[in-house]
């Protein structure tokens, strides 16, 4: 059979000109290099200025809220890998700590403890993912390079822990798969000695360029009445004045045991946020440093005891006739947690994700809803764009540190 | 640390002066496939990984391109949702002769563990593809491997074949 | 005879419950077991008529009833400091109550609580919009409209924001199959290339468990792999190597022996 000739028609939105009112219209994506994944965006140009954005999403929606109702608990988990999949960890982290909160169960302190640091791990991929884009979509190659270069450390230490490099599934309800192996703590020291080295790098690249201060400084700019209406979070609420950050507001794992700052700012531009990112990362590396103490003193043992809902060890599995049979109905029938409303957000390193699950008392959620924090700072742009420069509209995409996955789910 | 132990293949040879005219054409294409970026989802960024510094995807010759107009490959890297399905095939469409598809990830291939409403099961169903990639996401060593097995298969075909349109699924 | 099948909710369900299984219930505590959460639920009583309310996982939530959404969302901003509207969710109970639940999760930075509203919404009645008070309702309320069917009063731009305009039906409902209906299975072949070819391309493969004739096997040994029910042996399959055996002109091969393992990173 040959190829079959298809009925596309040729498409002129491209770029209209038929208006009388010398507005140009300009669409920009669904697959643009820098848009950040798929994101379309319907420019209205005046000259060179933005009049009117309409983002346009979805282009990656692959109906994950949908799959989870038609999941068990536990098999959604690697699901939730593909939604921020630029820190995978992170959207583990949040289903299970919510799905445990719903069951009522805690992960033992040990769990706690790997939790924070691989967290941290991500944001700190995460934050180098974010710079190495943003600077490349402004025009710096170089820090896109030198930050690919870092975060290949870092996703090591992650592939050291978990065996992938990308979709880590690295959390389970309940607890971590394992301890951490052999030669984990040593090579994380290693970076972590190294790393704010690389972060003074950056930063003597960025921090006084001229190009690089030009097109982000006064760019963007986000207030806090904007900010809060929009449901902004993350860097992004911190940039315009607001000391907010869940991990200190509302502790959860550890984190209230570890002392660390929450850098924020009130400049609410983009180069405000840039800066915030960076001390971010610091950020990161001490509380990781504090882990270490924090992880050797705590008690072997990754996984909650609370057979209902979570299977025994595989040690266990092996030996004991009861263990095995509790895990045989937990993988074929799910576990059925109670009935009721939970709502759960964490500090992910875009902001407040937040799992909703509404539970019928049935091994599958009635109805599982991921506040995304993506989602809104894609919205935003409609507010935002408006009266900046076409050369900007790419300069705040990227500043936004949005991914597609949890946009669009 | 994890050790990255590319086992490249393992006999050697003399590199042959290639005469015809064919070889030579196809030897300098097979050298410069020029890929379009077409990131759509995970592993998107698992290609940008190939391009970036550990991996180095330049020293294949393969740059990324953005527009469709100067890309011989198109590397459909992720999940490709019906909403974006016209679009594949409308950059397909604009990418001129002689072009390969690779198709990146579990997604691309057969939708993958999305087995929803809103994936398109397997990018063939749009465009003809010439390799598939397993995984999810699929290593960067994964991609570069794929690569240099499609340089390999352009340096078989000949260059002057008539443009006959691929087959589809 | 086939099966009876129920068509108001499609989704999984567990092929076997106990018959004396009771599920439990999260622990639910009256609203004033937190002096904070009594104090605004007294004031929130006195401007609203309340069907339910109750503290869940530290959550004040409040039932109020569905025409008073947009009040309730305003006096809870204006009033009691609830400066964040942190999602909008519509949960789909057509099946069982013949309602939406809509769920309004906000959030205050200044008392660190979080604060729910929920409203039951007839199926064919009109939600109002908060857009008014909280622009993130604009996108909130197009996904809750583009993918539960949820009516939307005075929203400024009402549109399907998640799935392609021509798109039919709303996925998120609980009649509405994972795998889609036949509009949505047949979406991007009717689109790009037509109905006619329909046929030529075929349906989708939907089973996971699927064994195709000419599928290889013996993944375990690589460049052995032998189509499905032949005989294994041990003669090679030529998958090839990376290059060309005398190899090719100008481009380095990578011997074996050169190769180096790095111990550590550099
Ligand atoms: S194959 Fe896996 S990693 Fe790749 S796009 Fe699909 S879900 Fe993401």
């Amino acid at each position: 059979m040959k190829q079959q000739v298809n009925r596309l028609q040729p498409f002129f939105e491209n770029v209209s000109f038929d208006r009388d009112d010398n507005h140009m219209v300009v669409n920009f994506g669904p697959q643009h290099p820098s848009a950040h994944g798929q994101l379309r965006l319907i420019l209205e140009l005046e000259g060179e200025e933005v009049i009117k954005a309409t983002p346009d999403v979805g282009y990656l929606h692959r109906g994950m809220e949908k799959m989870g109702e038609n999941m068990m608990y536990n098999e959604f988990l690697p699901t939730t890998d593909r939604m921020d999949y630029i820190a995978s960890t992170s959207n583990n982290h949040s289903f299970a700590l919510a799905v445990e909160k719903l069951i009522n169960v805690e992960a033992p302190r040990r769990a706690k403890i790997i939790r924070v640091m691989l967290l941290e791990i991500n944001r700190i991929i995460s934050h180098l993912f974010w710079i190495a884009t943003h600077a490349l979509d402004v025009g710096a190659m170089t820090i896109f390079l030198y930050a690919f270069r870092e975060r290949e450390f870092v996703m090591d230490l992650m592939e050291d822990y978990c065996g992938a490099r990308l979709t880590h599934s690295a959390i389970r309800i309940g607890g971590v798969p394992q301890d951490l192996p052999e030669g984990f703590i040593e090579s994380m020291d290693k970076f972590i000695k190294q790393f704010p080295i690389d972060i003074k790098d950056y930063e003597d690249l960025l921090d006084k360029n001229r190009i690089w201060k030009m097109r982000l400084e006064d760019v963007g700019v986000i207030d806090q009445e904007m900010a809060q209406s929009w449901g902004v979070s993350g860097p992004a609420l911190r940039a315009t004045g607001f000391q907010w950050d869940l991990r200190k507001e509302s502790p959860y794992e550890v984190y209230d045991e570890i002392d660390f700052d929450v850098p924020f700012t009130d400049s609410c531009d983009s180069f405000g946020r840039y800066k915030l990112y960076m001390n971010e990362m610091r950020q990161s590396i001490k509380i990781m440093a504090q882990c270490i103490p924090l992880y050797e003193a705590s008690e072997a043992g990754v996984m909650a005891h609370a057979p209902e809902y979570i299977s025994a060890s595989k040690e266990e599995i092996m030996t004991q006739n009861y263990a095995l049979m509790q895990h045989f109905v937990l993988v074929t029938q799910g576990m059925r947690p109670p009935v009721g409303e939970v709502y759960s957000a964490t500090e992910s390193p875009k902001g407040e994700l937040g799992f909703y699950i509404n539970s019928q008392g049935d091994p599958y959620p009635y109805r599982l809803k991921v506040r995304a924090p993506s989602f809104w700072h894609t919205g935003l742009l409609q507010d935002l764009l408006p009266g900046h420069q076409l050369a900007d509209v790419v300069t705040i995409i990227g500043n936004l540190n949005i991914v597609f996955g949890e946009i669009d789910r | 640390m994890a050790q990255h132990k590319v086992n490249y293949a393992a006999e050697g040879g003399l590199p042959v002066v290639l005469t015809t005219v064919d070889k030579l054409v196809q030897w300098g294409r097979s050298n410069s496939v020029w890929a379009l970026t077409y990131g759509l989802a995970c592993c998107a960024i698992e290609m940008m990984a190939a391009g970036a510094s550990r991996y180095d995807f330049d020293r294949f010759g393969t740059i990324f391109r953005a527009s469709p107009r100067q890309a011989d490959i198109m590397v459909v890297a992720g999940t490709l949702t019906k909403k974006h399905a016209e679009f594949i095939r409308r950059l397909y469409d604009q990418m001129a002769e002689p072009k390969w598809v690779i198709s990146m990830g579990s997604c691309a291939n057969t939708g993958g563990m999305f087995n929803t409403y809103a994936t398109v099961q397997g990018v063939d169903r749009i465009i003809p593809v010439d390799i598939y990639l397993p995984g999810c996401a699929p290593r960067p060593e994964t991609l570069q491997f794929a690569l240099m097995m499609l340089q390999k298969q352009i340096r078989r075909e000949s260059a002057f074949r008539a443009l006959k349109p691929k087959r589809l699924v | 005879m086939r099966e009876y099948k129920p068509k108001g909710d499609v989704q999984a369900k567990a092929y076997y419950s106990d018959r004396f299984w009771v599920a439990p219930q999260l622990p639910t505590f009256s609203v004033d077991s937190d002096e904070i959460f009594a104090e605004q639920s007294k004031k929130i009583n006195e401007n609203f008529e309340v069907i339910k309310e109750y503290i869940q996982t530290g959550h004040l939530v409040v039932e109020v009833k569905a025409e008073d959404n947009k009040d309730a969302v305003a006096f809870f901003k204006d009033e009691l400091g609830y400066n964040f509207l942190m999602e909008i969710a519509a949960v789909d109970f057509l099946e069982k109550r013949g309602v939406f639940e809509i769920v309004y999760e906000m959030l205050s930075t200044t008392t660190k609580k979080r604060a729910r509203i929920k409203c039951c919404l007839r199926e064919n009645q009109a939600l109002e919009s908060v857009n008014d008070h909280f622009r993130m309702a604009d996108w909130s309320e197009r996904e809750m409209y583009d993918l539960s069917g949820v009516k939307i009063n005075n929203h400024p731009y009402l549109k399907r924001i998640i799935m392609p305009d021509d798109w039919q039906g709303h996925p998120l409902r609980k009649d509405y199959p994972m795998i889609g209906d036949e509009a949505a299975q047949w979406y991007e072949v009717d689109k790009i290339f037509g109905k006619e070819y329909r046929d030529v391309i075929g349906p989708e493969n939907r089973d996971q468990a699927r064994v195709d004739r000419f599928d290889t096997q013996r993944y375990s040994k690589i460049k052995h792999e032998v189509p499905k029910g032949a005989e294994f042996s041990d003669t090679k399959t030529d998958f090839g190597d990376y290059q060309e055996k005398d190899g090719v002109f100008l481009v380095t091969k990578l011997k074996k022996e050169d190769s180096v393992q790095l111990k550590e990173r550099r």
